[in-house]
Parts: structure tokens; sequence; C-alpha cells
């Protein structure tokens, strides 16, 4: 009698243990999920765990890529020949178009300096080829092989032919991690073309698609407006393409009206993508230097140092003698 | 002793091999119906050889598989947990089942740990996944006898070393 209450017991006791075990697991992994979710709490853990990641990683890649060149090498010559001349024509064809841009740019250069406006920062690119491994698809990440050793950091743009894929995440030593604008984590500042209306666009959690949620209700936009970066923030430039205008809801007693963007970029469906290198955005774009002639703020605060130098520290230095307040006005 | 070193071997190459295919590109029209390797190799040997039947064990292997697909942290691993604690406690009954019977069961675990992950990505608002979300549990299904067969071969090959 007392030996099967005591055996009865000991079964309640193991399956109240494994109960217990199993709720100190899950908590463990929710508050896991939460840290991961609501920050960078977590980011050290990821980054130490890049070590061990990188490797698998490249080695799945591996026999793809010798899959590829294998499939590569068998192609027939008139498969190859009849490629390399349409990859020829395609090159005359964008050259002719890009002495156009030159002398565009050359133009646009002038301009900027009859103006007197800041310098578009130059920037450079690098190709990447994305490594074959597929990630959660909820995740929203790609994994580029280029990495420490490239000269990739956290934050570099990166893009496609048609627009903007997303920016790196993480970098490993010869691979990073490149998080996605479809990300609902991520938030980019884009400006809508004709207008030039500024918002800020989110993941939506769909590939191809972003959400504009905060336009105002008497807002002009049409659909298949185009959208670019508008480099405030500083992390994309400005003019980089992100997508078309879908559709715009308005939905009465909303305070906003949202839309949606089709991105143009293919995202995960490309083989290669472009890392963009010091692509610092100018910092003051058109409208705000203008603005900033007319307040007559100082471009920069070591302008009256070396007032006798250029001409637009002179103007500068003239027009802060004009109204001496706005030298002031840091100090109270 | 040298036998389960060798037991090992076969427990660390499953595995391996499970974390590989979870990773390896699929054209996109397959991708969606990618079985969950890693749930079906573990429940294989905490079934069959009551190896890796620890909840911490699935909780170690779940957070690998997050680290690797950059998933959220920890997802994997509250799945994997919940798997392990239910077969833990059918596991005696569920040994003595005809394959079909037990192929059932674990297509039973799969749904199961979908409508777990569905709760999660419902909670982080990542989008409503399409119907291509419920696959995997049939194509484990499908896919069950033959890994089983595929890992007893495997097991009785290094049992006996001819």
């Amino acid at each position: 009698m007392a030996n099967s209450v005591s055996l009865e017991a000991g079964a309640l006791r193991g399956v109240a243990a494994g109960t217990a075990r199993l709720m100190f697991y899950s908590l463990l992994a929710i508050v896991l999920m939460t840290l991961d979710f609501r920050g960078a709490y977590v980011q050290r853990i990821q980054a130490a765990a890049g070590g061990l990641v990188e490797p698998v990683l490249l080695l799945i890649d591996w026999p793809v890529v010798g899959l590829r060149s294998l499939s590569s090498l068998l192609e027939s010559q008139a498969d190859m020949s009849r490629q390399q001349a349409e990859l020829e024509r395609e090159l005359i064809e964008l050259r002719a178009g890009l002495s156009v841009v030159d002398d565009l740019a050359l133009e646009n250069a002038r301009l900027r300096d009859l103006l007197a406006t800041t310098e578009r920062l130059e920037y450079s690119m690098m190709t990447a080829e994305l490594a074959a491994v597929d990630l959660d698809p909820f995740a929203h990440r790609i994994i580029v092989k280029r990495g420490r050793n490239d000269g990739v950091e956290v934050g570099m743009p990166v893009i496609d032919a048609r627009g903007v894929v997303g920016q790196i995440e993480q970098v490993y030593q010869y691979s990073a991690r490149v998080i996605l604008l479809s990300d609902p984590d991520h938030a980019l500042p884009v400006q809508i073309l004709p207008e030039g209306e500024r918002t800020i666009a989110y993941g939506s959690g769909a590939l191809d698609r972003l959400r504009l949620t905060d336009l105002p209700m008497n807002t002009t936009l049409v659909s298949d407006q185009l959208v670019v970066t508008s480099g405030l923030g500083g992390q994309f430039p400005p003019g980089l393409t992100v997508g078309r205008l879908a559709q715009i809801t308005r939905l009465p007693g909303q305070a906003f009206a949202t839309a949606e963007i089709r991105t143009t970029a293919a995202m995960t469906r490309n083989r290669h993508v472009l890392i963009l290198i010091e692509a610092e955005a100018a910092l003051v774009d058109d409208a705000l230097s203008g603005m900033a002639d007319q307040l007559s703020i100082e471009p920069s605060p070591s302008a009256e140092d070396q007032a006798d130098g250029s001409e637009t520290a002179v103007d500068s230095s003239e027009a802060a003698l004009d109204e001496p307040s706005a030298d002031q006005e840091p100090t109270p | 002793m040298s036998a389960t070193r060798e037991g090992y071997r076969g427990l660390i190459a499953s595995l391996v091999l499970a974390y590989l295919l979870t990773l390896m590109p699929l054209p996109v029209w397959l991708d969606p119906a990618r079985p969950y390797w890693v749930a079906l190799v573990l429940i294989y040997w905490h079934l069959e050889a009551d190896r890796l039947r620890h909840l911490g064990h699935a909780f170690a292997l779940g957070i690998l598989l997050d680290i690797l697909t950059g998933s959220l942290l920890g997802r994997n691993a509250l799945g994997l947990v919940i798997i392990n604690f239910l077969l833990a406690r059918f596991r005696s009954r569920i040994r003595f089942f005809p394959a079909w019977q037990q192929a059932l069961v674990i297509g039973a675990l799969l749904f199961n740990d979908r409508i777990v992950q569905l709760w999660i990505i419902g909670l982080l608002d990542r989008g409503w996944p399409s119907w291509s979300w419920w696959l995997p549990p049939l194509i484990g299904i499908m896919l069950w006898p033959w890994l089983f067969l595929a890992l007893d071969a495997m097991r009785s090959r290094q049992r006996k070393p001819t």
C-alpha cells in the first residue's frame, strides 16, 4: 500500500519535474526571443556566433558554386558566343548612354559650383556574390560573399541593378549578412519624386512591398510615382531607386493616409549585388542649404577663421555680421 | 567503448547533414516544401535510440538552428523543446506503432510545431504565411519511413562493422 503510494508519488513527481523543465526552457526561449526582438541585447551573442556560422555557410556554398562552374563548362559554344554577342551589344548601348550621363554630371558639378552648395560625396561600388544559402524566409536576410577582408562595414548600403536591396547588418571575415528593406524592423528615408515629398518607408514583411504609414491625408500622391532614397539620415546616398507607389488608402477616421511601395530590386533572386563604399550621403541637400543661406547660418563653424580664404567664407561672415544673433544662438 | 564513440559519430553526422540540408539552396518553387530536417533527425534519435532525450538537447539544437538560419533567436528552440517534451511523454507508446501510424503521429507533432511557430510569427507581425506553410509536415510524414530506414541501416552497420 505504502509502496504503491510512494510509486505513484514518484511518477507524479517525474511528470511534474518534466513539466517544470518544459516551463523553464520555454521561458528561456521566450525571453531570448523578446530580447532579440526588442533590441540589440543579443547582438553580441550573434556576433560571437559569427565565427561558427561562417564556415558552415561557406561549406554549403562551395559545392553549389562547383556545380555551377561545371554546368558552365558543359554549356555549348554556340550558346556562349551568342551570350557574348548579346553582352557586347548591351555594353555598347550602355557606353553610349554613359557619355551623355558624364556630360550631365559635369554640367551638374558646374551648376553646383555656381550655387555654392555642398559637393555630393563620391562613392565606389563593390560587386558581391550572394552565398548559395537559404535562410529562414521570415528573417529577411541574405548572405554575401564579401567580408571584413574586403573592407565591408556595418551599415553600408546594398543595391542591385534595379534598386536598393538593403544594408549590411553584420560583417564576418569573408562574408556579411544583409538586412533587406522588406524586414519589418527596417526603416528607410525616402522621397517621392515629382513632388519631392519626404517620408519614411517601413518593411512590410512581404519581400516585394514596403509600407508608408504616415502620409498626410491631403497628400497629392498618386500610384505609380517613383520612390527614391532621400539621403536624410546619412545612411543611404540620395537618389537611389527604391520602387513605385502601388496604392494609397485613406481610411476615414485615421490620422494618416497609408500607401504601399512595390520595390524594384530583385531582393533574394539576385546572383550579384553591389555594396556602396564611402556612401556618406550629403548631410545638407539643396533645399536645406538654400534655407541655410537665407537664415545666414554658417555652413561650418571654422568659416570665420579662414575668412580671407575662399569666397563663400567671406560671404557667410558678411552675412553673419548682418545678423550677429545667429552666431550667439548656441550659447544663451 | 568504441561502439559508443561510433554511435556518437553517427549521431553527429546525421545532425550535421540535417543542418546542411536545412541551409542548402533549393529552387524557389521547391523552397516552401523544405522539411523540418533537424526535428525529424531529433525525433528519430529520441524515439529509436533514446538519445537526445533531454529538453536541453532540443534547446541547444534549436538555438544552433536559429543562429544558422538567422531567424529570431529562440524560435526553433521553443519548437524543438515542445516536440521533445511531447515525445518523452508518449515515446513508450509511439515506439511500437507500425511505421505508417508512427509517421502520422510524427506528422501531428510537426503540425503542432507549425502552430507554435505561426503564433510566434503572428506576434511579430511578419505577415501571414501562405498555404504552403503547412506543406513541411506533410512532406515530413512522407519522408519519415525512409528516414527511419536509412538511419536504422546506418546504426546497424555501425554496431557490427564488417
